[in-house]
């Protein structure tokens, strides 16, 4: 498995206020993302000649990019859309503007995700309004399985089954992400939460609460990337992507493998083996957390405690941001807002950058980015490295 | 508690037809692979543990064992599924070998757990059974 590049490099990233952005669409809030992006590190819209986004879920486009670009006026020499689920699609753009950077096709690259997924939704709606289809409803819907909170709770029951875990367990995900969000002044959620707090919430789908469940958000994220010499000629703290891998294992809910063969801890033994590093080489870590379970098996998968242990790895501090490896500082999909995982990448480039503000972890030099799209059935795990 | 159930149901594709129309004669049909001697779910046209193509439908004994369940006690459907809830989603793992995703019958989605033994039982909604599961 091969190291990402020695030869691209992140120069910044940069994200729009989140929770409710009405009146903005998804080519209004991308752009958004790609400005304060440019700015972060002093480069103008002109400047840039490639550009990957997302195809928006909650109102799907056609030629995403080519929208986004005309939008920005550019006329870029590589354009791509991704959707690959989760982080995971972030962590692919980053790559592949990498692979485009290096073959030559461009210089400068602005990748960014963002949509208006909260107030796209009509009122009574339940969820994120998915009006694209990921596949596998016809063995979902049938049998009363819709969006992704079902599919989760089946998975985090099975998870308290196999390894005694309890609710409590959960809930430590939430309060602990919930307690780092309030020191994110870009934060959905303001208001503390306790375990009780947790334990009190709505049941949506046993044995999962409404606080166990990650945000709608409207908001947007970039990150932009360009060659180590110019980033170097831009006087910028920049970051190196030093390994990524991923795999796939199924789609839908109705092909769910068991826990141990989640493709989380085959991406995890393939990023940190090309990193040459393991989990405790780790100063923080981005875990996506669309569900609290989500967060557990994946400190598990990526060897930062046992399997099953995730809660009590939380209870001794080691997530905590006075802990050995703090774990998502900027609130995460539980408390700062989900979009996607992108503010995932975009907070590892910050504090690399040493630009994370009142939150910044001191000394923090190696990050590693987990994603899963679907229900684990995407995985993906990214090393970065500040320079 | 509601008897009714809800379903939203989708067109058969040239893959789902023949498990959806045994499904209406109290059937469940898994596809078989004959290179490497095994059934899986759901319906298509190549087996996807070998990409054999040597495939065939086979009635399975419709019984199995609990591998996970979830309550669920909100619609993600609209106001007109909430006479149906709680209703109980369960993944089973069919002797035959594949796992499966399904909902209990009313009368028994209390008292599901993991491990339990469970079989099949077909309940109409609107113009097809469904294959449901009951305690065995």
């Amino acid at each position: 498995m091969p190291r990402v590049s020695d030869q691209v490099v992140i120069v910044g990233a940069g994200e729009t206020k989140v929770g409710k952005l009405p009146g903005l669409q998804s080519v209004h809030i991308q752009a958004w993302a790609v400005q304060q992006a440019l700015v972060d590190c002093g480069l103008r819209v002109s400047e840039l000649d490639g550009l990957i986004n997302l195809d928006p879920y909650a109102v799907p486009h056609s030629m995403f990019s080519s929208t986004l670009s005309e939008y920005l006026g550019l006329k870029p020499k590589f354009l791509s859309t991704l959707d690959v689920g989760g982080t995971v699609t972030g962590m692919t753009m980053l790559q592949q503007a990498v692979w485009a950077i290096e073959a030559g096709h461009c210089e400068v690259v602005a990748c960014v995700y963002g949509e208006n997924a909260l107030t796209a939704r009509a009122p009574e709606q339940r969820g994120l309004a998915m009006q694209n289809l990921m596949g596998g409803q016809e063995w979902e819907e049938p049998f009363g399985v819709h969006g992704m909170v079902t599919p989760y709770a089946l998975v985090a029951q099975r998870y308290l089954h196999q390894y005694g875990a309890t609710v409590d367990d959960f809930g430590e995900v939430s309060v602990l992400t919930r307690r780092h969000a309030l020191n994110n002044e870009n934060a959905q959620m303001k208001k503390p939460m306790t375990l009780e707090d947790h334990r009190a919430s709505k049941l949506i789908s046993s044995p999962l609460r409404l606080l166990d469940c990650s945000l709608v958000s409207d908001g947007g994220g970039a990150v932009i990337l360009t060659t180590r010499s110019r980033a170097r000629r831009m006087g910028q703290r920049f970051v190196s992507i030093t390994s990524m891998a991923m795999r796939a294992t199924h789609s839908s809910i109705a092909q769910l493998p068991d826990l141990e063969d989640f493709g989380m801890r085959e991406a995890g033994l393939d990023a940190f083996e090309a990193a040459g590093e393991g989990p405790e080489a780790m100063q923080v870590a981005l875990l996506h957390d669309a569900f609290s379970v989500s967060v557990l098996i994946t400190l598990e998968a990526l060897g930062f405690c046992q399997p099953g242990q995730g809660g009590n790895y939380l209870r001794a501090g080691h997530a905590s941001m006075e802990g050995r490896c703090p774990l998502n500082p900027h609130g995460g999909l539980l408390s700062q807002a989900h979009i996607g995982g992108m503010l995932h990448l975009t907070e590892a480039v910050q504090q690399l950058r040493g630009r994370a503000g009142r939150r910044q972890i001191e000394g923090a030099r190696r990050a590693v980015v987990s994603g899963n799209g679907g229900v684990f059935s995407v995985c993906g795990v990214m090393v970065l490295e500040a320079n | 508690m509601s008897t009714s159930y809800q379903a939203v149901l989708h067109t058969p594709t040239i893959d789902s037809i023949p498990f959806w129309s045994a499904c209406n004669q109290d059937q469940l049909l898994l596809q078989h692979c004959a290179e490497c001697e095994t059934s899986f779910y759901y319906a298509r046209r190549l087996c996807p543990h070998c990409g054999g193509e040597k495939i065939s439908w086979h009635q399975s004994a419709g019984k199995g064992t609990v591998f996970s369940f979830s309550e669920v006690a909100v619609s993600f459907f609209g106001p007109e599924w909430d006479a149906d809830l709680p209703y109980t989603v369960v993944l089973v793992d069919l002797d035959e070998g594949p796992r499966m995703l399904s909902r209990m019958l009313k009368q028994d989605q209390a008292r599901v757990s993991i491990g339990v033994r469970v079989q099949v039982s077909f309940v109409q909604v609107h113009a097809q059974k469904l294959p449901f599961f009951e305690l065995l």
